[in-house]
């Protein structure tokens, strides 16, 4: 079932330049699924190892059934794989990635301000996101996808992106104020 | 020359060598094999773990579709040689990098194949799933290597193995003539001896002992083998001497006596020949002047008179051809001989017209000679022979009815007997010995007149041709007569 959900999604990914919009957005949402297998949340040892592995979005969802889709039935060792809306900052709680849509690109400091330290991989299509304290960052590049990433950021939130990772990312950091 | 026939020695390092060699031969197969099946097991676990070390680098990159990422980990493959070609896939089987990174068609499958290992000719190909974590399959690797270090691999080994067999069999060949001499050598020794007994006959050789097993055995059963025979063969030659002696000695005897009675008989013929010649002077005188009594005083004598000269005329006439005999008797004795081949068929039948021409046709003999009998010897005394004994069959015929003389001859044991055969008087058996003396006679002079050295003289002359005679006679129903020249 996997398998075939993320086929799916890479194929309309590489269906991008007739269907830019929804293969983008799918492929998004298999990068945010598949951001788990690279990422560890510190402290492990405080989790409950049956505690599901929470994918939360913030404001508008830009990828409708997809995320949902991609997700469904998924685990990460014992962890199941869930998809959280929320609409306010305060809601948040259990959740391990964040993704803020583009409607919130203008709270964006706010909203990471107010989960400062707080374990959670944020992640964002919005522009500027990495510089502006964010972990991970969409960057549309000739029809592909790249991954931005702010080093600094997760290391103060206790979220250890892995080597790999960051290898197919460009490091960015928070320009000093 | 077939193996059989090849020396003990050369069948025996033959024998050897066939025996190493083999054993070296599988033991160098069996290190090939291994080596090259051992190779080719690392080689895989090696392939294995560069596959699965680059689909654990590659996660990251498949996950987020990073083809310059994925071309830069699978870059890394120049620094072995050995790899030929290599490509990421995605989830959906679609090629996301290859190594090189443009690659020829035809190095790289267009779609990834069922995970796992396998020789494809000259190439070592695997496909192995990229997965993070457990059960996250992200895509597929392929990885192809060459088999070149199989083949050289192969190449060292055999080479290895071939210059080890050299030298195993060069050490084999050099042990095996340097210890098929211990089972050689004695057998060899023992060949020589053995040839040297033989053709030598010398006995006094003795064959040398390597030891005591079987070889020893056998020597030692092969010496003793010639003492014997070395104790037999002096002992033979002791006889053998002592038997020459005792021949030596016996013919120095017989020849002392030959030369005795070559000289009584010499004497005895001298004598016999002066005697008959001196005493035939005396008888002519007797039966001339017998003659003349009757012829000039017929008148004075009387019927009684004349009768008694008659019978002193008889007794003298009879007397002078006894003389006759004997001296032709001795001269067969003294004559010298010449052999010739002689036609004895036409020597019996000239023999036979004068019988018939001296006897002026008073009885018809039927004389039946064979053609062409031949014979060695000395035609006047051969001749006396036949004279003899056809003569006899004539006169001993004088009283049959159908009176019959046969000359054939027979082979008996390869010799070429010859027979005279009559159907007359015959003889007494018991007397067969006494036919061939001087004066012996089985009939009375008034029965078959004769002298009785006739066959005596027969018997002389066959003697001196080195042949035999001998006679079968029944009484009134003939005699034969046989011999050999």
């Amino acid at each position: 079932m996997a398998l075939l959900k993320i086929a799916a999604a890479l194929m309309s990914a590489l269906l991008l330049v007739q269907s830019p919009r929804a293969s983008e957005r799918q492929l998004k949402a298999v990068f945010l699924f598949n951001f788990a297998q690279f990422v560890d949340w510190q402290p492990v040892a405080a989790q409950d190892p049956r505690a599901p592995l929470r994918i939360g979005i913030l404001g508008d969802d830009p990828f409708g059934a997809f995320l949902d889709e991609t997700v469904r039935g998924e685990h990460l060792g014992l962890r199941p794989f869930e998809v959280r809306r929320y609409h306010e900052v305060t809601e948040i709680e259990g959740c391990n990635i964040l993704f803020i849509s583009r409607s919130e690109s203008e709270r964006v400091g706010q909203i990471l301000a107010a989960l400062q330290n707080r374990p959670i991989l944020t992640v964002s299509d919005g522009d500027d996101f990495a510089k502006r304290g964010g972990m991970i960052q969409f960057v549309n590049d000739k029809n592909r996808i790249r991954l931005r990433i702010n080093l600094e950021a997760a290391q103060a939130a206790n979220v250890a992106i892995s080597s790999k990772l960051l290898r197919v990312a460009e490091i960015v950091r928070t320009p000093r104020r | 020359m077939s193996i059989r026939d090849w020396p003990i020695k050369r069948k025996l390092t033959a024998i050897l060598l066939l025996i190493s060699g083999l054993v070296l031969l599988l033991t160098s197969a069996a290190f090939v094999t291994y080596q090259i099946v051992t190779f080719r097991q690392t080689m895989r676990n090696n392939l294995a773990t560069r596959a699965r070390i680059l689909a654990a680098n590659s996660t990251a990159a498949l996950a987020f579709a990073n083809e310059a990422d994925a071309r830069e980990i699978l870059a890394a493959l120049k620094y072995d040689p050995h790899m030929l070609s290599a490509a990421l896939y995605d989830q959906d089987g679609r090629v996301l990098a290859t190594y090189p990174a443009a690659a020829p068609a035809g190095l790289i499958p267009a779609a990834p194949e069922p995970d796992g290992y396998r020789f494809e000719g000259a190439r070592l190909v695997a496909f192995t799933a990229v997965a993070q974590g457990e059960n996250q399959r992200l895509g597929t690797l392929f990885i192809a290597s060459d088999t070149k270090a199989v083949a050289d691999a192969l190449r060292l080994s055999g080479l290895i193995a071939i210059v080890v067999l050299g030298i195993a069999l060069l050490a084999a060949y050099a042990l095996a003539a340097a210890l098929q001499g211990r089972i050689s050598a004695p057998i060899l020794a023992l060949a020589e001896t053995a040839t040297a007994a033989s053709t030598r006959q010398d006995y006094s050789v003795r064959a040398p002992k390597f030891g005591e097993d079987e070889l020893g055995m056998l020597t030692d059963a092969f010496n003793q083998m010639l003492g014997r025979i070395e104790e037999q063969k002096k002992e033979l030659q002791q006889h053998a001497k002592i038997l020459e002696q005792r021949v030596a000695e016996r013919t120095g005897e017989l020849e002392k006596r030959a030369a005795e009675l070559q000289a009584a008989n010499g004497e005895l013929d001298a004598f016999a020949y002066s005697v008959s010649h001196d005493l035939r002077a005396p008888l002519r005188s007797i039966d001339g002047f017998s003659q003349v009594l009757l012829e000039d005083y017929a008148a004075q004598l009387g019927d009684a008179g004349r009768d008694s000269l008659q019978r002193v005329r008889a007794a003298s006439q009879r007397m002078a051809t006894l003389i006759d005999d004997l001296l032709k008797l001795a001269r067969v004795t003294r004559a010298e001989m010449r052999t010739e081949q002689i036609d004895l068929s036409g020597m019996a039948r000239e023999v036979v017209a004068e019988i018939e021409r001296t006897t002026t046709g008073e009885r018809q003999v039927e004389f039946v000679i064979a053609p062409g009998l031949e014979a060695q010897g000395d035609s006047r005394l051969l001749r006396v022979v036949l004279d003899n004994l056809l003569r006899n069959g004539w006169k001993y015929t004088g009283k049959r009815a159908q009176p019959r003389v046969e000359f054939t001859a027979q082979d008996e044991n390869g010799d070429r007997v010859f027979v005279i055969k009559d159907n007359g008087a015959g003889f007494d058996m018991r007397y067969a010995d006494k036919l061939f003396g001087v004066f012996q006679r089985l009939h009375s002079a008034a029965e078959f007149e004769g002298t009785g050295v006739g066959l005596a003289t027969v018997r002389r002359i066959i003697n001196r041709h080195g042949g035999r005679i001998w006679a079968e006679g029944v009484v009134d129903q003939g005699a034969t007569f046989y011999f050999t020249l």
